[in-house]
């Protein structure tokens, strides 16, 4: 037990250098560094907001759409930025390895924490940049918003805890990314509601646990102007899957990783 | 205690070290003598937990620095002062106290404000030399470099781990004879994937030079 304790106070003081760390390798320390990590988030949901407007109307399914928008897009740059910076991301760290402390799973948890703090910035930015002026509404139910941002980033670790081995046992998965990504968009529940897709269509896209955790993030925020659908148990199953996965694959690539 | 048991580590299809067994003790000072590819370096990388074993495993019931050599343990594109807060942090010392000892024994001066990847070799040495050594471990592994350096740093380097710290543990890889003879107490023959270890250096030297 007190050796559990000091392992993970010890994990906790490694993950703690390590992001310090990165962020000084990442954004320097002169200029207005973290808060770039906000900008791309932002700039994507503001300008795709504006866009829709001209095309769609102010509001769809009763909805404005800016805020939809918005609280749609903010958490897809969280999960595509996060897998793309998993690619690689052991043979960028390989001379960490040289110190024992430091494990493989803690290298991937940093840079997904790293993207999930600058995203929920950005969000909590915009969010209220927006609702000065009228265009997002005050939360209906924080906690429920909160929860299900937390199940998406839980779905987003457990992903990348995959892509990461993954991308060091084969190259082709740094080409297919992208385009997975792409393609996983309308299971991504950015674009859409459950409630506006056919009973069918429904059952399938209840899979996905960003569909889940998007129904509650919207929930969350536009309260009965949403009729959510969702389920939490789906998520943290299809998640918990994943983490046993991407466990394992990780101490496998550790045991043939070849440190300079 | 350090020990190696049944390590057999093999590169895709390449096996580098066969059935690697030994231990070290505190205060043994443990010569590594081995021709160029023998596996000298994985052997040390193994010891220090840098990669792991195909098969076998290692015991550590000492603390045992990372490997110091020339590279390695660093990031590039930090500077020497980032590097060594890294450090102070994950093993959770004073960051000041370790601070004040890498300046003084680096003598890195101003480069200490620039990135390691501008250093030269031997200045990295240098800095994982100072580290280590303010970090305080029970056993050092050390990768073919203590002789780094000019005259003075040499002789800093050598009082501060082979007077100093007299009862700690060493393992140090080298091809050059000299300076095995003259600090190690024991030394380990690699050949042929398979570590031979000999409580008398002289005895092993003999056996290496004819191999």
């Amino acid at each position: 037990m007190s050796r559990l304790r000091s392992g993970l106070e010890t994990q906790g003081k490694v993950i703690k250098a390590l992001m310090l760390r990165e962020l000084v390798t990442r954004f320097g320390r002169e200029n207005i560094g973290f808060l770039w990590m906000m900008a791309e988030p932002m700039l994507f949901a503001g300008l795709v907001g504006l866009l829709w407007t001209f095309i769609k109307g102010p509001e769809e399914h009763g909805i404005g759409i800016v805020a939809f928008v918005v609280s749609g897009y903010i958490p897809l740059t969280f999960l595509r930025n996060t897998f793309s910076r998993c690619v690689s991301v052991f043979i960028a760290n390989g001379s960490l390895m040289y110190h024992r402390q430091v494990k493989l799973i803690d290298l991937v948890f940093v840079r997904v924490l790293i993207e999930f703090i600058g995203t929920t910035m950005a969000w909590l930015f915009m969010g209220t940049l927006l609702s000065a002026v009228g265009l997002f509404p005050v939360p209906h139910d924080v906690g429920m918003a909160l929860l299900g941002w937390g199940i998406y980033f839980l779905f987003v670790v457990s992903v990348a805890f995959i892509i990461a081995p993954l991308s060091e046992m084969s190259e082709i998965i740094e080409k297919l990314l992208p385009v997975t990504v792409y393609l996983a968009i309308p299971f991504s529940g950015t674009f859409n509601l459950a409630s506006w897709l056919t009973p069918a269509a429904r059952d399938v896209a209840l899979w996905s646990p960003m569909v889940n955790a998007m129904e509650m993030i919207r929930y969350g925020i536009f309260g009965n102007a949403v009729r959510p659908y969702y389920s939490v148990t789906v998520p943290l199953i299809i998640s918990a899957i994943c983490l046993i996965v991407g466990l394992a694959l990780c101490s496998r690539v550790r045991k043939t990783m070849v440190v300079e | 205690m350090i020990a190696c048991e049944h390590i057999h580590k093999a590169y895709k299809k390449k096996t580098v070290l066969h059935d690697v067994n030994f231990s070290i003790h505190p205060g043994q000072r443990v010569g590594l003598l081995g021709r160029n590819g023998a596996g000298k370096s994985t052997l040390i990388k193994l010891v220090g937990g840098v990669e792991m074993p195909t098969s076998g495993r290692v015991v550590r019931q000492m603390s045992c620095s990372w490997p110091l050599g020339f590279g390695g343990g660093f990031q590039g594109s930090l500077t020497g002062y980032d590097n060594a807060r890294f450090i102070a942090r994950i093993y959770n010392r004073d960051y000041a106290d370790l601070r004040a000892f890498v300046e003084d024994f680096s003598e890195l001066g101003q480069q200490l404000r620039m990135p390691v990847k501008t250093y030269s070799s031997g200045m990295r040495a240098r800095l994982a030399f100072a580290l280590s050594l303010a970090i305080e471990f029970d056993c050092y592994l050390i990768d073919e470099v203590i002789m780094v350096g000019d005259q003075n740093f040499q002789r800093k380097s050598q009082a501060e781990f082979f007077e100093k710290r007299k009862e700690r543990a060493l393992l140090f890889a080298s091809h050059g004879p000299e300076f095995i003879r003259q600090f190690c107490n024991r030394a380990i023959i690699l050949h042929g994937g398979v570590a031979t270890m000999y409580d008398n250096v002289d005895e092993a030297l003999a056996v290496y030079d004819v191999l």
